[in-house]
């Protein structure tokens, strides 16, 4: 019987703790999605855009996030609302591939659940549209702007060369805490 | 040093320039230090102002991807300054975000960043909080913490400052060398010899001139005033040795007379009877007081020339009858001494202006001298030239002369040659011939005196300005006639009973009706009764004076016309505008010599008839 009962104490436990690791699970992507909505937001401060990347003086600065369901997107509008980089504000969309290319994106994020098209949307987005991926090896599919886990911490990976195509310039003091910046193709 | 300042210039110059240059240096230092402590504060603020820009802007990209390596990197930078000790950065939540402490520094736990920028010196650090703004927006804040180094600085201008001061010391003590040479050395001299001077009363020190500027000025003054005084005091003790021969002199001469008059005394005491044991005895009185009276009046003479009161009574003059005069005075010496004496004159009458009986002194002077001076039975000579518009009179005597060192201060008062060579020859006081050059002077002429040497003769020169034909003129031949005058009625009136009747005897003799008083009241009442022509009164009276006698007498219309004498010992010439103002008509300072007795007179009476002449005019 004693063992019966240490049997289904253990058994709780063990539910238990399933479900808070569980939980804690959901809360660390849940932060994590907000550290990078935080970073999208930082990177249009240390992005120069050519001229040609707006309509008017004052047309806003548009992330599109790709995908219907990532919550990067509604914790970036969050972080956005009412701010302005260089007298622009920030529009952020989601946006599906075959939208793209008809309305100014400046900073395109493909979470990792769009990894498989990052070669698709590449092609499709906008000629200055900073692409910023979160999935290994994106970088080499045309993304510019990589997030990477070190530690436990998000960083990011940089590649010059895309960015050199797409004639945006990165701040070099964005490229001075980039996990590793990438010059050649 | 300090304790010598008091003592000499040079100290006082030293001490000067040193107190100047501290000034100068705690002043300027001061001034250094203030503005230094200042600029200090501005220049590390800007100074961790723009270190906090840079380690911001530098730290921006690591705030905003939360990259604290990249941020301690950026700090790490810090240490090529070994003045930042410790650095921070905080990201926008004021949380430490990255931090820098220099190498061997105690960690120390870090502030919480305050809310905005600024600088703050505290424990000798200094502080500054900087917040980094980017895009309008707070990314975070900066701190550094760096040594300050105030005191530290203070400490080494103050060092500095001090090795300047000495430095100055030093320049000052050689510049006041210099100066000692240039200033100070000549002062230094001149106090030296005024101490010498002062100490050995020795005036013929001289300070020697080294400068050409006011100092030299005043070495030269000093020498000068030096040489004054040397001058001076040795002046001063010539005057007194004179001065003290003079007074033994004047007391061995008064004291002379006295022994021969106390001996005519007893001998007029033993001389009943025997009457011309009596007239020997009387006339030897009359010799000695007749020297003594001299020798008084000499001495008046002098007084009167030292307070410069010394006044001639000009009048025109005949040279023959001053020269009369002065013989007559001198004859007695000439021929108790048994000299040759010729007298040679011009034919024409000479006319001088001045004071017969002061211009009779000199030669009569001139003429005592040279009998005095001269072996008994020597030669003498007098002799009168014209020469232009002067008279020159010599007199000459082949006496004992005149030694060469005795000349040039022949003339000088209280100079006197050797004792007569006879001793029973009265020597005098020895302002016989001062006083005749000064008279002589006074008459506009010159005298001289030559000597071959001792032992070989004198000769005196006298020269007088002749007085123009016209001013000779008139008087001329009415001056002299009138020597023989009427009888008149004269009152004496003094207490001295010796005196009065003595002057009323001689005036008798004169041929004079006289009537004798003692006492003030007596003589007012003499007058009215006797109705006299003239009135002797002595000043100085019991009861009534003097004075008193002659305002009484004017008031009253019987007696207002008396011309009236006054009689006193007083010769001064308040005396004698005391005695004018009380109505006295003549002064005379007694005693008065019978023998110018005539003279006056008749002077008298020419006044007399002035007098009334006014009298009927004012009428």
């Amino acid at each position: 019987m004693a063992t019966v009962i240490a049997r289904l104490v253990c058994a709780l436990i063990l539910v238990f703790a399933a479900h808070f690791a569980g939980a804690a699970d959901d809360s660390e992507r849940a932060l994590e999605q907000r550290v990078k909505a935080a970073y999208l937001y930082r990177f249009t401060e240390f992005i120069a855009w050519p001229d040609g990347a707006f309509a008017a003086a004052d047309a806003p600065i548009v992330i599109a996030v790709a995908g219907a369901s990532d919550g990067v997107a509604a914790e970036l509008a969050q972080l956005t609302a009412g701010r302005t980089v260089g007298g622009r504000r920030i529009e952020v969309r989601r946006v599906t591939e075959a939208v793209l290319g008809a309305r100014p994106v400046h900073l395109l994020f493909i979470p990792a659940s769009e990894r498989a098209r990052i070669g698709q949307l590449a092609r499709a987005a906008p000629k200055y549209a900073v692409l910023v991926t979160e999935s290994e090896g994106a970088l080499a599919q045309g993304s510019i702007i990589n997030f990477v886990i070190v530690e436990g911490r998000v960083r990011f990976e940089v590649a010059l060369a895309a960015a050199e195509k797409r004639e945006v310039k990165l701040s070099a003091r964005m490229l001075a805490v980039a996990q590793s910046v990438r010059s050649g193709p | 040093m300090l304790w010598r300042i008091g003592y000499s210039v040079r100290s006082k110059v030293l001490a000067l320039m040193l107190a100047s240059t501290l000034a100068a240096l705690l002043v300027a230092g001061a001034a250094l230090i203030a503005y230094d402590v200042r600029t200090h504060y501005e220049r590390w603020a800007s100074d961790l102002t723009t270190q906090a820009e840079i380690l911001g802007g530098a730290s921006i990209a690591a705030l905003a991807f939360d990259d604290r390596r990249v941020a301690r990197e950026n700090l790490d930078l810090l240490r090529v300054r070994p003045q930042i000790l410790a650095a921070a950065i905080y990201n926008t939540r004021g949380e430490l975000f990255a931090s820098y402490t220099q190498a061997g520094i105690p960690e120390r736990e870090f502030p919480r960043p305050p809310f905005g920028s600024g600088v703050d010196v505290k424990d000798g650090d200094i502080e500054i909080f900087h917040r980094i703004v980017e895009n309008q927006r707070e990314q975070g804040t900066v701190y550094i913490r760096a040594r300050y180094g105030l005191l530290g600085r203070i400490a080494d201008y103050v060092s500095i400052l001090g090795l300047v001061f000495g430095l100055s010391l030093l320049a000052a003590f050689v510049m006041s060398a210099w100066l000692q040479r240039a200033i100070t050395r000549p002062i230094a001299d001149m106090s030296q010899v005024a101490r010498h001077v002062m100490e050995s009363r020795d005036f013929s020190l001289r300070v020697k001139k080294t400068t050409r500027d006011e100092i030299g000025y005043l070495v030269d003054a000093f020498n000068d005033m030096l040489a004054e005084i040397g001058r001076r005091s040795q002046a001063l003790l010539t005057a007194d040795r004179m001065k003290d021969q003079f007074l033994a002199t004047l007391a061995h001469e008064l004291r002379n007379p006295l022994a021969p008059i106390s001996n005519a005394l007893h001998l007029l005491e033993a001389a009943d009877g025997k009457p011309e044991v009596a007239a020997e005895a009387r006339r030897m009185m009359a010799r000695q007081v007749k020297q003594m009276v001299r020798l008084v009046d000499d001495l008046l003479d002098v007084s009167r020339i030292t307070t410069g009161k010394l006044v001639l009574h000009r009048e025109l003059v005949e040279l023959r009858g001053v020269i009369e005069n002065a013989v007559e005075i001198a004859r007695p010496v000439i021929d108790s001494r048994g000299h040759r004496f010729t007298v040679e004159l011009p034919p024409q009458e000479i006319y001088l202006t001045g004071d017969e009986t002061r211009l009779a002194q000199v030669f009569s002077n001139l003429l005592n001298n040279a009998a005095k001076y001269t072996q008994p039975g020597g030669d003498m000579a007098l002799r009168a030239e014209v020469a232009a518009d002067e008279v020159r009179v010599t007199i000459a005597d082949n006496g004992m002369g005149i030694a060469p060192d005795v000349l040039p201060r022949l003339f000088e008062m209280f100079t006197q040659g050797d004792a007569a060579v006879d001793r029973t020859v009265q020597s005098g006081l020895g302002v016989g011939l001062a006083l005749s050059r000064h008279l002589v002077r006074m008459h506009g002429g010159s005298i001289e005196a030559f000597s071959a040497g001792v032992g070989r003769g004198s000769r005196f020169t006298v020269r007088l300005p002749i007085a123009s034909r016209h001013d000779a003129a008139a008087p001329g031949a009415s001056a002299r006639d009138e020597t023989r005058q009427p009888t008149q009625r004269i009152l004496v009136v003094d207490d001295n009973q010796d005196f009065a009747t003595s002057l009323a005897m001689i005036l008798r003799d004169l041929g004079h009706e006289v009537r004798v008083e003692h006492d003030g009241i007596a003589g007012v009442a003499a007058a009215e009764a006797f109705q006299p022509r003239i009135a002797f009164v002595d000043i100085g009276m019991p009861g009534m004076s003097g004075y008193d006698v002659a305002r009484t007498l004017r008031a009253n219309t019987r007696t207002g016309a008396i011309v009236l004498v006054a009689i006193t010992g007083f010769g001064q010439e308040t005396d004698k505008l005391r005695t004018q103002e009380a109505g006295f008509d003549h002064h005379i300072v007694k005693p008065i010599d019978p023998a110018t007795l005539p003279a006056l007179l008749h002077e008298i009476a020419s006044t007399a008839a002035d007098r009334r002449t006014m009298d009927r005019t004012a009428r």
